[in-house]
């Protein structure tokens, strides 16, 4: 591996990271406030990622633009989702039960993307598309850059929702002992439906980001369940930081291997860090230490 | 329920009604021909031609392309006053792309529907599994889309591929004509990508090998899952290796998010060759109008003067508003080659006929759009591909000399 090849790798590894760390911030959100497995959460990435698809090809705006109301809008379709489906789920059972209900869900999208748009593959073609930048001697995709810049400051505004707001230190609150934050007066289901709102927001922003620089298609959702799933148990199941630090070093880690190993195989990193992390250490590498802190 | 409701109460009226029931259907199924031949084997029943195509998931785009030829291969036999005088009807199933759905299909449409004949569906993914179907229940196989070694290898008998060349062959022409390039000249160094399917890699591989037997380094070899999205460590190993050109062993999909790839790393050969995409009508608007000087094999071209390919183009022109592109045309072809061997042996339907069929296309010529086809005993035509490029924003043949359109661009201008 030349130097070029190893840094033009690293920076695209770094990029891939950066969307990986949005893609998963959701998952970790839920597991995290609720003990939920959210399989659907790839499917809603999809979703959102067909939707800003569609809205470019309907108006030929940016796709970005299609934020504006899929975010409110997956949202509010998460907080009606804990309302109407995982509450009624019972306790003792709540995180086995969640996978299987989650799982239906997907499935059901799935369908539905279907069924609106056909299984037919759509990418779309922006001016910026084929773009580049050169970047200390790298070349940088626009629609990349655009894509982790996004989930940078997503990210980042999370971080600050979490950190900074009376909802966030509820939300901290309720995931290090619900039990406590209940006797401290804070409403935890309440908190539970909008730590799940927030979450599919998450993916809303997430598909729009993906939708910029990759072909899609119903099922492609369980393409990424795996890698995701991956990254949280990697990083720590609940924690955000956790799941950043874990998005980040994978993303870089298969990057760099696709050069000596090839595509199919690089793949297998996510794999091998999961069943890793099971065996050495179930909780994560930055589970209960830095979950608790955020 | 009631218990007026529970049949135990009244075994007698209820052995009554089902035996009243059965004897209508009897009467019922005594009264129509057509129950007791389900395939429709009467002189005025149309002939059920069944077939399976992916109109969904990976290869949705050519075999949407696949099924506009066959549809439009029946509609203008039906004009023409239908084969051996009936009228052709197709049954068209979606494999959605999965090779276990593909032979779930032509189970039911052979075993169940008892269709007439069967034409094979696109990619040699779903050929092979399919065509193992029809040899079980003794049926012609004519396809448009299996073009893979394997298919060959298979001991199929009654397997044939409607176009001209076998995947292997299709880059036959531009292999010879990089090779007589004076030795300064000619590109040193190629790169191949090539997704890990028989007919991807049978085309990229049949070039790769002919150049590197002709002295040309080979300094990437790259095969990816048909399922990959991210193309960017591929297009990064290709750019570093800085290659004179690029193979892809690509379908539709892959080789634009392959392109955009390298595109995005200003990546700038001087040969890029990629099979089946560019021939797909949406490929320059997918890759944002930068197609100039792409390479691409195709058996067929619009402008060719067969006889039948000047009638197809006019007719299919009229019907969609655009002419036929290659997934059109060999799909039409399978049409032509089934029709031909119907119309010379006098018979379609399922049993010895479908024997009878398969003997006179082994030792018979058929003229179709795509020129006049023979194939040897295991169902490999006898034949090879074009080459096209894109010249001044148009698709055009440049290879070999006597069918060129436009001349050879090399090297290749930047995208």
């Amino acid at each position: 591996m030349t130097t070029t090849l190893l840094f033009q790798s690293l920076v695209l590894g770094v990029l891939l990271g950066g969307l990986y760390a949005l893609l998963a911030a959701g998952l970790t959100l839920y597991f995290g406030v609720m003990r939920v497995v959210m399989i659907a959460h790839s499917a809603f990435l999809i979703l959102a990622a067909y939707l800003a698809w569609y809205f470019n090809e309907q108006t030929g705006m940016d796709p970005l633009l299609s934020l504006v109301v899929t975010v409110p809008l997956f949202f509010l379709v998460g907080v009606g989702m804990q309302r109407l489906l995982i509450t009624r789920l019972r306790p003792a059972t709540l995180t086995m039960m969640s996978v299987l209900l989650t799982f239906a869900v997907a499935l059901f999208i799935e369908g539905m993307i279907g069924f609106v748009w056909s299984g037919t593959q759509r990418r779309i073609q922006l001016p910026y598309s084929g773009e580049s930048l050169n970047f200390l001697g790298a070349q940088v995709a626009v629609v990349k850059l655009v894509a982790f810049a996004l989930a940078a400051l997503s990210l980042g505004l999370l971080y600050l929702l979490l950190k900074h707001s009376r909802f966030g230190l509820a939300l901290r609150a309720t995931i290090q002992h619900k039990e406590a934050a209940q006797l401290v007066g804070i409403k935890t289901d309440r908190v539970a439906g909008f730590g799940f709102g927030l979450g599919l927001a998450t993916a809303a922003i997430g598909g729009t980001a993906l939708s910029l620089d990759a072909t899609i298609y119903p099922s492609l959702h369980w393409h990424w369940i795996g890698p995701l799933m991956a990254i949280i148990v990697v990083g720590g199941l609940g924690s955000i930081p956790g799941a950043a630090v874990a998005a980040m070093v994978l993303g870089i880690g298969q990057s760099l291997l696709q050069v000596p190993l090839g595509t199919t195989w690089a793949q297998t990193i996510f794999y091998v860090a999961l069943f890793a992390t099971l065996m050495l250490r179930p909780q994560g590498f930055f589970g209960g230490r830095l979950a608790q802190r955020f | 329920m009631s218990p007026r409701m529970t049949p135990r109460r009244h075994p007698r009226r209820a052995l009554a009604a089902v035996a009243g029931l059965s004897a209508a259907a009897l009467v019922l199924t005594a009264c129509s021909g057509d129950a007791e031949e389900p395939g429709g084997g009467g002189s005025d029943d149309p002939i059920v031609v069944g077939i399976s195509l992916p109109l969904t998931g990976d290869f949705s785009e050519p075999g949407k392309g696949v099924q506009r030829g066959y549809e439009a291969w029946a509609q203008f036999v039906n004009e023409d006053g239908g084969l051996l005088g009936r009228q052709v009807e197709l049954k068209i199933l979606d494999d959605q792309s999965n090779a276990d759905r593909v032979v779930q299909d032509y189970e039911a449409l052979i075993a169940q529907d008892q269709v007439d004949l069967v034409f094979g569906p696109f990619s040699t993914r779903l050929v092979v599994p399919s065509a193992r179907v029809a040899q079980e229940y003794g049926m012609l196989f004519v396809e448009p889309a299996g073009a893979a070694a394997e298919v060959f290898e298979q001991g199929f008998e009654n397997l044939f591929y409607a176009a001209p060349a076998v995947a292997d062959d299709h880059y036959n022409y531009l292999a010879e004509e990089i090779l007589a390039m004076p030795e300064g000249e000619r590109p040193q160094t190629v790169a191949v990508a090539s997704m890990d399917d028989p007919f991807a890699q049978g085309t990229a591989y049949g070039l790769r090998d002919k150049l590197a037997e002709g002295g040309l380094e080979i300094v990437v070899d790259e095969v990816y899952p048909p399922n990959t999205t991210d193309f960017s460590s591929i297009a990064a190993k290709i750019n570093d290796s800085g290659a004179d050109m690029v193979i892809g062993g690509t379908q539709y999909q892959d080789a634009v998010n392959l392109i955009v790839s390298l595109q995005q790393l200003d990546y700038q050969p001087k040969l890029a060759a990629f099979s089946t995409a560019p021939t797909n009508p949406e490929f320059a608007a997918a890759i944002g109008d930068k197609t100039e000087g792409i390479l691409s094999p195709t058996g067929y071209t619009e402008t060719a003067t067969w006889p039948s390919n000047v009638d197809f183009v006019e007719r299919y022109t009229e019907l969609h508003g655009n002419p036929p592109g290659e997934d059109e045309a060999n799909a039409y072809t399978t049409g032509q080659v089934v029709a031909a061997a119907v119309e010379a042996v006098g018979c379609a339907e399922q049993g010895d006929c479908q024997q009878q069929l398969v003997d006179w296309l082994h030792s018979n010529e058929v003229d179709t759009v795509v020129g006049p086809l023979t194939w040897d005993e295991t169902g490999k035509p006898q034949g090879a591909h074009l080459i096209q490029q894109y010249v001044d924003g148009e698709i055009q043949i440049v290879l070999p000399e006597d069918t060129k359109e436009a001349d050879l661009i090399f090297p290749k201008p930047e995208w």
